[in-house]
């Protein structure tokens, strides 16, 4: 293919943990904020600081909600009738095309349940061994025999994008690009033009791949995805490529945050990461526990459909309503001590992966990549631990959080 | 002892997350259509069933004891 070739000249000098910065930000901890307004009510109207400063509010548009309580948060993400998920048309429509994230009911569970099959705990099955276990044990080959390495620059941030490029069915040789399209296109927000031009470079590229697999299928989603046939209706080109588009920050995004938010985690209280090294059967609690502890998206949005209340506080029709799952994971009226990471603690629910119709399609496989990960860490570098010399890691990030190193050390093999 | 628990899918409810099957897999199934099934409810205990419930992202989970539904969240 021609477009590979040239860019494969561009991608030998591509190093995509250059770009990873643009799309999170610096905030350390916004929690004690989120606590301080959620104490004075869990549903806010207007402009609201993080401390990367408050929107400008349009004059023309209803006030902006935000929403801080767990059960408020619930509430709205289950009467998807009241509160639309719309609001992606704008932006993400723009740049994704229309996708499952953006629709309502009865559209969106026609389409969801279209791809849904593909990814079903019992599909991914086959992914684990042959591919999330190999992937992962590559980036591993290339540090070992050092002792040390920083597990978020050589592994977390990498190995989501290959296990994605490889569920795909995609050739090695365009992994590159892949990963650069990917991040180029998730962080848009930084860098209009730039995520513009991926999109339109994922489109080319993507329609390629499925002329070949529609001439001579093969074992991945794109060939399941041509195919697919639910209540006599198909996926159109278009929708195929918009929903390839939107794995990229669906899939790739999260899961390497979610794994580094966990490693984190453990590494910061060794009473937790002996507890799970010592007995892998914690991992689900583990891994939940890192969710609702440092979700790696920390915001949905919706769109109030009609006037409406939340915790007595009234919403305008039309009003954008951002959910703060990070916020809502640590309510103090559920959780106690909320900022603290307790694999143990007795409440595990969490909206992590959100909640009500849309919860994310890709849970399964992101637990799956984040617990071979693990294993696979625990398996091959033994009892790893923070290198003493370096600074300690911390998780930074505002919408998107994840720690930006995790600098460790073990016994070279 | 309790007597032990009944679990019951609102089919037009369930979405086929597989939440539930994460938790208690003993328990819940994924149907070829993709609707959650029971195949066993005694075979979970009952905190990881309440967790399973209390996590379905659409509600369609509920426990049961002695023909009576069980709150949300009520502790056994």
């Amino acid at each position: 293919m021609a477009s590979s070739d040239t860019a494969n000249t561009a991608a030998a000098a591509f190093d995509p943990y250059e770009l990873k910065d643009v799309v999170s930000g610096s905030i350390r901890d916004p929690y004690p904020k989120m606590h301080e307004l959620r104490r004075e009510c869990p549903v806010h109207t207007g402009p609201i600081d993080l401390g990367e400063g408050a929107d400008i509010a349009d004059p023309n548009r209803p006030a902006p909600v935000t929403v801080f309580g767990f059960d408020e948060v619930v509430q709205v993400l289950r009467d998807n009738g009241t509160y639309s998920s719309s609001v992606y048309e704008g932006v993400m429509g723009m740049v994704m095309g229309r996708t499952i994230l953006q629709m309502d009911e009865p559209d969106h569970r026609i389409a969801r349940a279209m791809v849904a099959p593909s990814f079903r705990s019992k599909v991914l099955e086959r992914w684990e061994e042959e591919l999330v276990a190999v992937v992962v044990n590559e980036l591993i080959d290339s540090f070992i025999d050092r002792g040390h390495a920083d597990l978020v620059r050589e592994v977390t941030f990498n190995f989501p994008a290959q296990v994605i490029a490889r569920i795909l069915g995609l050739p090695r040789a365009d992994y590159s690009n892949f990963q650069r399209w990917a991040i180029e296109l998730t962080s848009v927000a930084a860098n209009w033009e730039r995520g513009v031009a991926a999109s339109e470079a994922l489109r080319a590229y993507f329609a390629g791949v499925m002329e070949e697999r529609r001439a001579a299928p093969g074992d991945d989603l794109i060939s399941d995805l041509v195919r697919v046939e639910v209540e006599g209706s198909t996926l159109s080109d278009e929708e195929i490529y918009s929903f390839l588009r939107l794995l990229l920050p669906a899939g790739v995004e999260t899961t390497y945050r979610a794994t580094g938010n966990l490693l984190l985690a453990l590494l910061t209280d060794r009473s937790q990461f002996d507890a799970l090294y010592n007995d892998r059967t914690l991992y689900p609690q583990a891994f939940e526990e890192a969710l609702r502890w440092e979700p790696p998206v920390t915001v949905i949005l919706r769109r109030a459909m009609r006037d409406t209340t939340l915790a007595g506080v009234h919403i305008e029709a039309g009003a954008d309503i951002a959910l703060l799952l990070g916020a809502a994971n640590r309510d103090e009226r559920k959780y106690t001590d909320p900022d603290r990471y307790d694999m143990f603690r007795e409440i595990r629910q969490h909206v992590g992966f959100g909640f009500g119709v849309h919860v994310c399609l890709g849970m399964h496989l992101a637990r799956m990549e984040s617990r071979v990960a693990i294993n696979t860490l625990f398996d091959r570098l033994g009892e790893f631990t923070l290198d003493p010399d370096a600074e300690v890691p911390h998780i930074a990030g505002m919408a998107f959080r994840s720690p930006l190193s995790l600098p460790v050390v073990f016994a070279a093999r | 002892m309790n007597e032990p628990l009944d679990v019951k899918i609102d089919w037009d409810r369930c979405m086929g997350s597989g939440n539930c099957v994460f938790w208690a897999p003993q328990t819940f199934d994924l149907s070829e259509d993709g609707h959650a099934v029971v195949i066993d409810a005694s075979a979970t205990d009952e905190e990881r069933l309440r967790i399973a419930a209390e996590g379905c992202p659409v509600g369609a989970i509920s426990l049961w004891r002695g023909g009576v539904e069980l709150p949300a969240g009520e502790e056994s």
